[in-house]
Formats: C-alpha cells, structure tokens, sequence
C-alpha cells in the first residue's frame, strides 16, 4: 500500500517538472486584517529535492518490506514512514514559514517515533529521548524567530524576506534559524543525537540520512543562503560546517558500530554543504546535496544488509565474509568509492566541488580552511575504506560461527533498491547536469579544476592505502586505543556527551532548587494556618466560664490601663 | 432575544436534579443526554453563526423586575468559545471519565451542576450574574473533590476552598466597588465598560489589585497555585477534567474582563505580564521534580495558563484571540490528558513515573492518546496548541518585543520532560508493569472524542477565528 502510494508521489513529482514554476498560496486563518497563508513553490530547488525525496521513498519502502518480517509492527511502521516522507515532501515544496514549520515540527516528531521505534530496546527509547530534547530546542528557536520576522515584517514569505530593511530583528531570528538548522543537521554543538539514532531501524536511518531530516536544516539555509549573505552571516556557517567536519571524520575514524560510521560521516558531509554555503557556493553546496542523497542511502542500506545477514551483529570487527554475496559487496564498494570521492563516481564531483570554492587562497583563513578540507578528505577516505575492508576478512576458526550462511538468502527486496541505487550513484553527476540548467542560484557555478581533481586523487588513494595497510594487512592494530591523546581526539563524542551531562544536570539542580523553594513555600502555608487554628483553639479555652478569671482579667487590664496613664 | 443560552442553563440545572432524584442506574443516561443536548446546541450555533461571520445573542431573564433583578445573559465570540469548550469537555466527562464506575449518581449531579455554573459564567452580561455562577462552580467541585477524590482529598478540598474563599471574597470586594464608583451604579459589563473611566485612578489601582489577585488565585498563578497540584492528585479523574480544563478558566476569563474594563490596567499590562511568563518557568521547573504523572499534568496547567496571561496581558488582537484560542486548546487537551492519567491509574493501579512501565504494551490506545496529548501540549502543528501558540506570542512579541517570547523556554522544558515521561513509563516496553485492570470502549471513545476537536480546531482554526465579534 504504501509501496504504492509512495510511487505515485513520485509520479506526480515527476509530472510537476513539466509544469511552469509557480508559488500557490492560500489563507490558512486569519486574524483581524492579518491573514496566516501556507504557500507551496515549485521553483527549481524545491523540485530538486522534492524529486530526491519522491524517488528514494520507493526504494526505502521496498528495503523495508525485505527487512521488516513481523507482522505486527508492520502498521506503525509504515504510518509512520509515509507521514514521514509526506512531512518531507511538504518541506521540500514549502514557500513561507508557516508551512516550513508544520513540515518541520511533523519531520522532528516522527523521526523521533521512528528512532526510537523497537520499543523493547531501552537504548533505542534513550536515543530517541536525546534527538527530541535536541530537536525542539531547535523547534523554540525556529517558532521564536519566525514570529519575531512575522512582527517585523508582516510577512512569512521567504521571498518577499529578500527585499526588507535589515534591522537588529532580522539578525537575530537568523541567528536562531541558523541554530534550528544546527539542530537538525546535526552541526557542532547539536552533533550526538545524529550517532544515537543509529538506534532506529536501517531503513530509518537510510532515509534520514539521505533526504529527509538531516537534509531539512541544510536545505533551509540553502533557500535563506541570499539573506545570510545581506547579512554578512555567512561566515557562522564556515566556521561550525569546519568544527562539525572535524568532530564527524575523526569520530567515524575511532567508532566500531557498522552504522555510527556513516552517521558520523553524514554529519561530515553535512559540515561540508555548510561549509560551500558558507562560501556562497550554492551550487557547489547543492551538487553535494544530491550526491551525498544517493550514495549515503546505498551505504546505509548496505550497512542493513550486512547486519540482517550477520544476525545483527553490530560492531563492525565482529562481522566477516561480507564478499560472499556478490550484489551486497558490490553496492558496498560502489558507495564506498562514491564517498571517498574516487574519480568516475558522482560522490568524486559533490565533493571537490566544495573543495574548489574553497580554493581561492585569498586570506589566511580560506588557506586554513582548504587544509582542514584536504585532511578531512583524507580522513573520510581511510574511515570508509576501513568500513569496506573489515568486513571482508575471514572469520577466525576459533570461534563458532555459523552467523554467515545467511549471506547468500538476503532477500531481492533489499538488494534490488541498494543495486538502483547504485546505479544512480555513478550517474548522479550526469543526472546532475539536467538540474542544474534548471536551477538558478546565486553565486559562482559549479567549477572543477584539473588542480583540484588531481589534489583530491592523490589525497584518495593516499587514504586508501593507509586504510588497506592498517586494516587488510592488520598492522598498528589498536594503534589509536594505544595512545591516550590521539584516542582523545579521535572520540570526542564522550566530552560532548559528558558537556550534555553537566548541562542537564545543572537545568535539573535549577529544578531542584526552585522545587524546594516551592515545596517550603507550601510548608509554611500549611503551618501557619495550622499555627491559626491552635491559637483559635487556645483562645477558646479563654471563654471557659469562671467568672473569677474573667474578674481577674479585667483588673489586671485595669491595672494596665492605669500604669499607662500614670507613665 | 434567543433563548438557546437560557434553554442550555435549564437542561443542565434540570438533569442535574433529576440525576440525584432518580435511580442510580439511570444517571449516567441522563447526564450523557443532557450534555450531549447542550453539546449540539452549542455546535448548532457555532455552524449558524459561522454562516454570518459572528455570533451575537442576548439574553435576560426578569427574576424581580420592580427592583430590576435579571439574569443578564449574552454571546459574542469570546463567550461562545469558552461555552463550546465547556460543553465538549463536560460532555467528554460524563462519557469517559469514570473508568471505575463509582459514585456515578454524585459525580453527574455534580458535572451537571458544574456545567451549569460554566456556561453562566461564560455567558454572563453582569458582574453579579458573574459572581453567583462563580460560587456555584466553586462549591461544585469543592464538592466533587471532597467526596469522590482519593484518600487525602478532605486536606487537599479543604485548601482549594480555602484559596477560592480567599478570591472568592476579594472578587466580591471588586465588583462591589466597582458598583459603588461607577457613577450609574451598574453591574453591567458594558454599562461598566462605557464608564470605567470616570473612577478615580487610585481606586482603579485598587480594584485592579483586588480583581488580579482574585483571578491569579483560580488560574492559577506563581504565588498563589499551590492549592491546584494537591487539588488534582486528590481529585477524581472526572474531577480533574473539570477543574483543570474548565475551572481554570473561570479566571482567565475574569482577567480578559478586568483588562478590558479598566482602563488602568494597560499601565499594570508590563508586570501582569511579567509575573505570568516568570510563573511559567517556574512552574516549568518543579514540574521536572515531580514523580505522579498527574501531578505533572497539574502543572503544566499552571504553565499553559501563564502563558495565556501572557497573551491577555498583551492587550491586542493578536493576544486576545490567542488567549481565547489558548483557553480553548487547553481546556480540550488538559481533559485529554488527565482522561489518560486517570485511566493509567486505572489500567495499572499506579500512576508513580518510576513504576509505570510499558503503558504501550499493555493499553496502547492509552500509551498513544498521551503521546497526542502531549503534541497538543507542547503546540505541534496541526493541534489546537498550536495556532494558540502562534497567535499567543505574535501578541505578545507585537507588546513586549522579544522578551515576550520567553515563556515559550517553558514550554521546552516541559516537552523535553513529558517526551522523557513517554519514552520511560509509556513507550518503552521492556520490563513492562502488569496491568490490574481493562478501560472499556467509551473511554477509548472519549480519547477519540477529544482527540477530534483538538485536530479538528487544529487543522481548520478558521471554524472559530472565523467569528469576529470580540466584544465582550
């Protein structure tokens, strides 16, 4: 059912390309004068991902039938995933705010129902725990900034955002979309929740990763990119795209976990579209964009295969023989290649695309810049090679292993999208060129140098060999574990989990605070009015009817009254 | 003249009395007629109403007219909203609130009678009519809590009525001297409304004082809410409904009066406002303490109700419509939740966080009505809470600038922590709790019943901000 309702989208998606690009708009409600519109678009990016969107559903959707066998979750899950991919496609088409936040808030909750959607795993419940808190963070921002616009302005458009006075407003609702898009992209500081979500089920992960959610906060500073640039604010997006690579490479250098290792990477290649958007190259940012769609879904759907047929073996130093079957092998090299960027393959363009923008060594930074991008180059072609050659050795004898036979029953559901995608893989930058005539961008094309091409080459196969010397030939086995510091900088996820810590534990000492502060406050008013009750008790007693008391009270009030005069 | 309000007061009083004289076994018939009659009064309006672009009716009834004692009553968009809140959460009540099936003759003589006062209350044209429909509903649920909560509902009854005596008393204050000082010695709204100014401004700081005060205590706010988590955990689920979805409104309501007949209070607005967004974050705080999920819901009604002073204290049309929106957001899914709560607690004899376990498992209508829930709380799009949100801090950002924004850090805090709830007592299904019990059908159909409105209201907000007469 929803195989086939997924198509359809496609279909139509499809059928839109032929239309003329067009924004249709309505007044969802309104107040007084003001009305609240939703607005959808069909300019030339929004169909750009509209059509990654309606074309990998699909194929996800047909990898999950293979990989999902019990009945019972089968419902939740599949409502579930076309709300998701529905929300993606309402984002990929939203022309103003107000629509851009529905499709946003429903990809947050739902991605946070899928995350966390083996429910018998407490780690899954914990993983999706962290993405919603990091999540609606994000929400805050993006509802605070889009009001503040909204005041401002009168206007949820984006388009009519271009043309506005700039006033200290504007900055700051930028600031905190930037933030909502840090959020969902996973940028520096937002970037744990991405590697936790590996909790989810693969065809979770294949989509989020690919074209919906993560791809959600790049693609909203891509369409804002041209106010960001007014703004000279551009540069926050270098600057955190930088950080976030570093963090991404050098943790899926260090991770075991077969699918953490490309979700740190996801959120390496993010970092680099941050980074090209940072430089105004959005069409460089953009060829990433769809690239990355393609091969990152191919990998991870490769990533699930493995695991179904080792019965879920997770750690990738646990899993072997991953050449028996010859379809998942391939799939695997041909994503694996896409991503580090070797030369005929669609990954090869996306990525020194951002490299060449980045190559105008004009000032310090730039240079700066263009060496940490070699270097994360280089990192991302060993971590991935690392991921391709591991799995590949043969299990040991001493261990008992019968996991491996079922490599050759991996089911066609799962091999068929993984095989199409790969096909796309290689012509992803042919299919490319199509788009782009129809994109217009602000900014400098797309421009490959023969400098740049043979730099990339170089620093790839470079990568490569180190990957095969350390992992097919075994030697400086556990060399990072060895050394404390280079285990520092290779794990930075446990320091920016243990800063998550001490954040939530200080907002809980707040809480705690005020909660006893509370908890007194009561106190004090149930005791005084216990307090009122015994002196109403004890005045009671006053009235006991000895008329020799009430004598002698008076007197002594006399005698009082008396002395008060005297004095 | 209409007498559809007057015919609404009379079915609910009628049935009301008929439920306590009748047999046992026929009340819950009799209250689900009755309400569901003023339910499809009151939709039937709605749809008329939507067909002119407003609603707009009066009422009077003469009870004593040589000495001009009426029953002033009347209906614009303001009151209309609240009464179709009042009327859908009532009639969700009667339907699904009572999973034990206790008490039934009581609890509907005193839902029916709660009812009652509501809708007067929402209707009123006149401060004293205001006043008298107050009392009703205060004692009613003083009642409902008194007799049909859990074993430390005397304590906890005895410190809500002595908290509403308190407001109750300075709210007579208030009006009394709003009497005296308005030169026509009027108890009507729109008498007062057209001769507020003359009062000298020094008495309309007091008033104003009186009047807030007396509001805070019922909506509740920072430092006056401490009768409404004690309240809630004792009460009777159906109890709860009422009194977080419906009785807390009655000072909200009263805000939204007091803001729009003294003129001085748009001088008082800044620290009204101010007071309200700290009772948020406040409030946001020691809900993260709490272990009673009830308890949590309780307070969380404090923070959505701050956040709606917020937006009255914002004193435009954005805010006004927001907080009118608000109100109505709240009221449905507050009772939506508590519906759920009560039926955790009945489903598994327990409502401690830390031992409720794999709701999903067990009872997963009810594991995901509380997620839907929460969606309304926390203001996802496509709920209700959400287009209250919207309108609520355009308004108040239009008034405040940025600042005004900050109550919606309490609205973080307090999603982050119920997702934290879900995730460990709800959705996690290891280890799971045994449940001791089954809901019936009409508590499912109660969640679907509420889950309706706050979808319906979410999606085509038009249907009520379609009505454009705000004048009170």
């Amino acid at each position: 059912m929803s195989l086939v309702a997924s198509i359809i989208s496609l279909l139509i998606a499809v059928s839109l390309l032929w239309n003329t690009q067009s924004v249709q708009s309505f007044v969802w409600f309104s107040v007084g004068n003001f009305g609240i519109p939703i607005s959808t678009t069909t300019g030339a990016l929004n169909m750009t991902l509209l059509l990654i969107v309606a074309g990998i559903t699909p194929l996800i959707f047909t990898y999950s039938i293979g990989y999902l066998k019990a009945p019972s979750e089968q419902g939740r899950y599949y409502f579930e995933m076309c709300i998701f991919a529905a929300a993606m496609m309402l984002f990929a088409i939203s022309a103003n705010f107000i629509t851009l936040f529905i499709a946003w808030e429903m990809l947050g909750l739902t991605s946070y129902l899928l995350i966390g959607f083996w429910q018998h795993k407490p780690k899954a419940q914990v993983a999706a725990r962290k993405a919603i808190t990091t999540i609606i963070i994000g929400d805050t921002a993006m509802l605070i900034a889009i009001l503040l616009i909204w005041v401002t302005y009168q206007t949820f458009e984006f388009t009519s955002l271009l043309y506005v006075a700039i006033t200290p407003q504007l900055y700051v609702a930028m600031l905190l979309i930037a933030v909502a898009a840090f959020t969902k992209s996973a940028q520096f500081p937002f970037t744990e929740w991405l590697a936790d979500a590996m909790e989810g089920p693969t065809p979770v992960s294949a989509f989020l990763h690919s074209s919906t959610m993560v791809k959600a906060g790049v693609f909203l500073i891509l369409v804002l990119a041209p106010i960001y640039a007014e703004l000279n604010l551009l540069y926050i997006f270098i600057i955190f795209g930088v950080v976030s690579a570093l963090i991404g490479a050098t943790n899926a250098l260090s991770e075991h976990h077969i699918k953490r290792i490309l979700a740190y990477s996801t959120m390496e290649d993010l970092a680099l579209m941050f980074i090209a958007i940072g430089f105004n190259a959005l069409y460089a940012a953009m060829l990433l964009f769809v690239v990355q769609a393609f091969y990152k879904a191919l990998l991870f759907m490769s990533a699930g295969s493995i695991m179904h047929a080792g019965d879920d073996e997770e750690d990738l130093f646990e899993s072997f023989n991953s050449t028996k079957s010859k379809g998942l092998f391939f799939t695997m090299l041909i994503g694996t290649l896409s991503l580090a960027g070797v030369f005929p393959f669609s990954g090869f363009f996306g990525k020194v695309a951002v490299d060449s923008v980045a190559a105008n060594f004009s000032s310090i930074q730039t240079i700066a810049v263009y060496i940490i991008l070699s270097i994360i180059d280089l990192i991302s072609s060993i971590y991935i090679f690392r991921w391709l050659f591991v799995p590949m050795r043969k299990a040991s004898l001493d261990k008992a292993f019968t996991l491996n036979v079922n490599y050759r029953t991996l089911p066609k559901s799962m091999l068929i999208p993984a095989i199409i995608l790969a096909v796309f893989v290689v012509l992803g930058a042919i299919i490319y060129v199509p788009l782009t005539s129809l994109l217009v961008l602000s900014g400098p094309p797309v421009s490959i140098s023969l400098f740049d091409t043979i730099l990339e080459t170089v620093i790839v196969l470079a990568g490569i060999g180190v990957a095969y010397v350390l992992y097919v030939q075994r030697k400086l086995d556990g060399f990072t574990e060895k050394h404390g510091l280079l285990h520092g900088i290779f794990s930075s996820e446990n320091s920016i989990n243990s800063f998550y810590l001490y954040f939530v534990s200080f907002v809980d000492l707040v809480a705690k605070g005020i909660w006893q502060f509370d908890h007194y406050i009561d106190q004090i008013l149930y005791y005084s009015g216990k307090g009122l009750v015994e002196i109403g008790n004890a005045a009671r007693k006053l009235q006991n009817g000895q008329v020799n008391l009430y004598v002698a009270a008076f007197m002594l009030g006399l005698l009082a009254l008396v002395i008060l005069y005297a004095m | 003249m209409s007498i559809l309000i007057g015919l609404m007061l009379l079915i609910t009083v009628v049935a009301s009395f008929l439920v306590l004289g009748l047999d046992r076994d026929y009340s819950k018939r009799i209250a689900l007629f009755a309400s569901g009659v003023v339910l499809a009064i009151t939709i039937l309006i709605l749809i008329t109403s939507l067909a002119q672009g407003s609603v707009s009716l009066s009422e009077q009834y003469n009870y004593v007219s040589a000495f001009g004692i009426s029953l002033q009553l009347q209906m614009s968009a303001i009151n209309f909203i609240l009464v179709l809140m009042t009327t859908i959460v009532a009639f969700g009540t009667v339907l699904a609130g009572n999973p034990e099936h206790e008490h039934e003759k009581v609890a509907n003589t005193l839902i029916l009678l709660f009812e009652f006062a509501a809708i007067g209350l929402f209707t009123s044209a006149n401060l004293f009519v205001f006043f008298i429909f107050w009392d009703v509903g205060v004692v009613a649920l003083f009642f409902m809590i008194n007799s049909l909560g859990s074993p430390n509902r005397r304590y906890a009854s005895m410190k809500f009525i002595i908290y509403e005596i308190f407001a109750s008393s300075l709210l007579l204050l208030g009006i009394m001297m709003i009497y005296f000082y308005t030169p026509v010695h009027s108890f009507n709204i729109q008498t007062i409304i057209s001769s507020a100014a003359s009062i000298p401004e020094a008495t309309q700081a007091m008033i104003f004082f009186f009047l807030f005060v007396a509001f805070m205590v019922n909506m509740p706010m920072f430092p006056l809410h401490f009768w409404l988590p004690d309240a809630h955990t004792e009460a009777s689920t159906q109890g709860s409904m009422l009194l977080s979805g419906v009785l807390t409104k009655f000072g909200a309501f009263g805000m939204l009066l007091l803001f729009s007949i003294l003129p001085i209070s748009r001088e008082f607005a800044a620290p009204a406002a101010a007071l309200a967004g700290f009772s948020t974050l406040y409030a946001a705080f020691v809900t993260m303490r709490q272990k009673d999920i009830k308890r949590v819901i309780a307070y969380t009604t404090i923070i959505d109700m701050g956040i709606i002073l917020v937006a009255i204290a914002s004193m435009n049309e954005f805010g006004t419509y927001g907080a009118l929106f608000g109100m109505f957001a709240h009221g449905v899914t507050i009772a939506l939740m508590f519906l759920v709560v009560g039926c955790v607690h009945h489903i598994f004899g327990t409502r401690d966080m830390r031992s409720v376990k794999g709701v999903v498992n067990q009872a997963t209508s009810t594991a995901y009505s509380f997620l839907a829930g929460t969606f309304g709380i926390t203001g996802v799009p496509l709920t209700t809470g959400f287009v209250a949100d919207v309108l609520i801090f355009i308004g108040s950002i239009q008034a405040f600038g940025i600042i005004g924004a900050l109550p919606l850090l309490g609205l973080l805090i307090i999603g982050a922590f119920l997702y934290f709830v879900i995730n460990k007592s709800f959705l996690m299904t290891k280890d799971p709790l045994q449940r001791v019990d089954y809901i019936g059908v009409e508590q499912k159909i109660g969640y679907a019943f509420f889950m309706f409105f706050m979808f319906l209201f979410g999606v085509f907000p038009f249907l009520l901000l379609g009505l454009t007469n705000l004048q009170l």
